[in-house]
C-alpha cells in the first residue's frame, strides 16, 4: 500500500472515530475555538485600537517656526523636504500674515499688536504626524533635524503623550502575547485530554496491533489525524466567533463614532490572518495529541 | 530456530521467573511447552515476542539476537510471528474480517491483497462464512480460530501459542492443536504453551517442560 493510501486510511480512521461520537467531538472543537478565539480576538481589538489612534494625527502636530528672513526659495525646499519625510501626513505652510490673523482671532489681542507696528509673528509650518509612524525616540530625532533646517528658527511639539500611548499599545500587545501564550497551552492540553480519552476507549486495539507489530507511527497517526482535524475545524470557528463578534460591536461603534463626528469601521481578520489562525488551531489540535498518544506508546512499546 | 542460551528473567525485587534456560528449536519444527502455573511458559513466549526483555543470556530467533532488539526493530521482528492467546484478544467491536486484517494492514498491504489474504485464512480456519459477523456472536471455539487466522494470515516463520485451549473443551481443543499440527506441516515453526496432559500425549511431539523457571527434561532440551 501506498504511503498516501496508508495515510488516508488513517484519515478515514479518524474522521470516523470523530463521527461516531458528535456530541464529545463538538464540545473539544468548542472548548478549542472559545481558548483561541479570546487572543485572537484581543489582537484584532489591539489593531483596531492601533487603527483609532492612528486617525488621531491632527494631535502630533510640530510647528516650525521660520527664521524673519526666510526666502521664498527656503520655504518651498523646506516644503518638499518635510513632504518627504517618514510619517508625515500633512505639510500646512502658515505665512505671517495668516499667523498674524490667527492671533488676533484666538487671542484677541488687536490693540496691543497695532502698537508694534510690524508683524512680529513669524512665518511656520505645521507638520502633522502619524503618531504611530516611529518610537518617540526616532521622531524626536527626527524633529531635531528639521530644526537644523535653513531657514528653520525653533521646532515646538509635545510628543510625551505619543510616548505614553506607545507604551500602552507596547504593554496591551506583551500582556496579549503572554496570554496567546498561556491559552495554546491550554489549548494544547484541553487536545491531550481528549485524546487520552480516546486512547482509553481504544487501549485493546493500539495493544493488539502492537502485538501484531504496527510501528508507533501507524498507530500514532490516527490519533494525530483526529486532533489535527478537530484543530483545524475550531480554528474555523474562532474566525467565525471573532467575525461574528465584529459584525455585532459594528452598530455601537457606528453610533459611538457619530456622536464624536467620525466614522469607524472595525477591522476583522484578513484572509490570511484567517488562515494563519486555522494553521496554528491544527498544529496546536496536532501537538496536544501527539503528547499524549507519545506518552502511552512510551509505555506500551517501553 | 529458537534459540534460548543461558536466559534468566527475573523482576526487580521478585525471584527468578526463568534461570538460566538452554533450548532449542529448529526451523519447521513444532514442540510443546508444559509445566504448572507460575513455571515461565508466559514468560518465555513473552520473551520471543520481545513483550519483556531478556534479563541475562542471548535469545536467537532465525538469526536475529531478540535480546538485543533495537525498539524501533521490534515491529518488524513481531510482523514475522504469529501468536495465539488463550483469551482471543479479539476486538469485539470490530467483525471477524476487520480483526484478521489488521495484521496486514500494520504491515502496510494493499486492501485488495488483503481481503484476498484474510478470505484464505478464514477458509483454513473453517471460518470462510462468518466473514461479517462480531465476535460476541460467535462460540469460543470460533473466537480462538478468528484468533488463529489473524496468527497465521501473513504467514509467518514462527507460530506462538499462549494456552490455546485453556477455555476450550475436549474435541474442540482437537480441533485447534490438529490445526496448528496443520500449520507446521506446512513449514511453520510453533510452539504451543499447554497444560493440557491428554493433548501432550495425544500429539507425540517433543516437549519442553518448566518447573520453577526451569527446564526440567534435559533429553528433550532439543526437538
Amino acid at each position: 500500500m501506498s504511503a498516501i493510501h496508508i495515510r488516508l486510511e488513517a484519515a478515514q480512521n479518524a474522521l470516523h472515530t470523530l463521527v461516531k461520537q458528535p456530541l464529545a467531538t463538538l464540545m473539544t472543537i468548542f472548548a478549542l475555538a472559545i481558548v483561541l478565539a479570546l487572543p485572537v480576538g484581543l489582537f484584532a481589538a489591539l489593531n483596531n485600537l492601533q487603527q483609532l489612534l492612528g486617525q488621531w494625527r491632527d494631535q502630533a502636530q510640530i510647528s516650525l517656526f521660520l527664521h524673519q528672513d526666510a526666502t521664498e526659495q527656503d520655504v518651498q525646499q523646506l516644503q518638499k523636504q518635510l513632504q518627504s519625510s517618514t510619517g508625515v501626513v500633512n505639510v500646512r505652510y502658515v505665512g505671517k500674515s495668516a499667523a498674524l490673523q490667527e492671533f488676533e482671532k484666538n487671542a484677541g489681542m488687536t490693540a496691543a499688536i497695532k502698537i508694534l507696528g510690524e508683524n512680529p509673528l513669524p512665518a511656520s509650518f505645521i507638520v502633522e504626524l502619524n503618531p504611530l509612524s516611529e518610537s518617540p525616540a526616532a521622531l524626536q530625532a527626527q524633529i531635531q533635524s528639521w530644526a537644523r533646517l535653513p531657514g528653520v528658527a525653533s521646532a515646538q511639539s509635545d510628543l510625551h503623550w505619543v510616548a505614553r500611548l506607545q507604551a500602552i499599545l507596547a504593554l496591551g500587545k506583551t500582556a496579549v502575547w503572554i496570554l496567546a501564550i498561556m491559552l495554546a497551552v491550554g489549548a494544547i492540553l484541553v487536545m491531550g485530554n481528549t485524546i487520552r480519552l480516546h486512547i482509553a476507549q481504544r487501549r485493546d486495539e493500539i495493544d493488539i496491533a502492537s502485538l501484531v507489530g504496527a510501528t508507533r507511527a501507524f498507530i500514532r497517526r490516527p490519533f494525530l489525524y483526529q486532533g489535527l482535524i478537530q484543530g483545524a475545524i475550531a480554528g474555523i470557528l474562532a474566525w467565525i466567533i471573532i467575525a461574528i463578534t465584529i459584525a455585532i460591536l459594528q452598530g455601537p461603534v457606528d453610533r459611538l463614532a457619530t456622536l464624536y463626528g467620525t466614522r469607524f469601521e472595525l477591522l476583522g481578520l484578513t484572509g490570511l490572518e484567517g488562515l494563519i489562525l486555522i494553521a496554528i488551531s491544527a498544529i496546536l489540535g496536532w501537538l496536544g495529541s501527539r503528547l499524549a498518544v507519545g506518552q502511552h506508546l512510551d509505555h506500551t512499546f517501553s | 530456530m529458537i534459540e534460548f542460551i543461558n536466559v534468566t528473567k527475573h523482576y526487580p525485587g521478585r525471584h527468578h521467573v526463568l534461570r538460566e534456560l538452554n533450548l532449542k528449536l529448529p526451523t519447521g519444527q513444532m514442540a510443546l511447552l508444559t509445566g504448572p502455573s507460575g513455571a515461565g511458559k508466559s514468560t518465555l513466549l513473552k520473551l520471543l515476542l520481545r513483550l519483556e526483555d531478556v534479563s541475562h543470556g542471548t535469545l536467537m530467533v532465525n538469526g536475529v539476537d531478540v535480546s538485543t532488539l533495537k525498539k524501533r526493530h521490534i515491529p518488524a521482528y513481531r510482523r514475522r510471528i504469529g501468536v495465539v492467546f488463550q483469551d482471543h484478544k479479539l476486538l469485539m467491536d470490530r467483525d471477524v474480517f476487520s480483526n484478521v486484517a489488521l495484521t496486514l494492514q500494520v504491515s502496510g498491504m494493499h486492501a485488495k491483497l488483503i481481503q484476498n489474504r484474510v478470505r484464505a485464512a478464514l477458509e483454513k480456519v473453517g471460518l470462510g462464512n462468518r466473514i461479517h459477523n462480531m465476535p460476541a456472536t460467535l462460540s469460543g471455539g470460533e473466537q480462538q480460530r478468528v484468533g488463529i487466522a489473524r496468527a497465521i494470515v501473513h504467514t509467518p516463520e514462527i507460530l506462538l501459542a499462549d494456552e490455546p485451549t485453556g477455555n476450550l473443551d475436549g474435541s474442540l481443543s482437537t480441533e485447534i492443536l490438529d490445526m496448528f499440527r496443520d500449520f507446521h506441516q506446512h513449514g511453520t515453526t510453533v510452539l504451543v504453551a499447554t497444560h493440557d496432559q491428554t493433548q501432550v500425549e495425544r500429539l507425540g511431539l517433543p516437549v519442553f517442560h518448566l518447573e520453577q523457571g526451569m527446564l526440567q527434561n534435559s533429553q528433550e532440551k532439543s526437538a
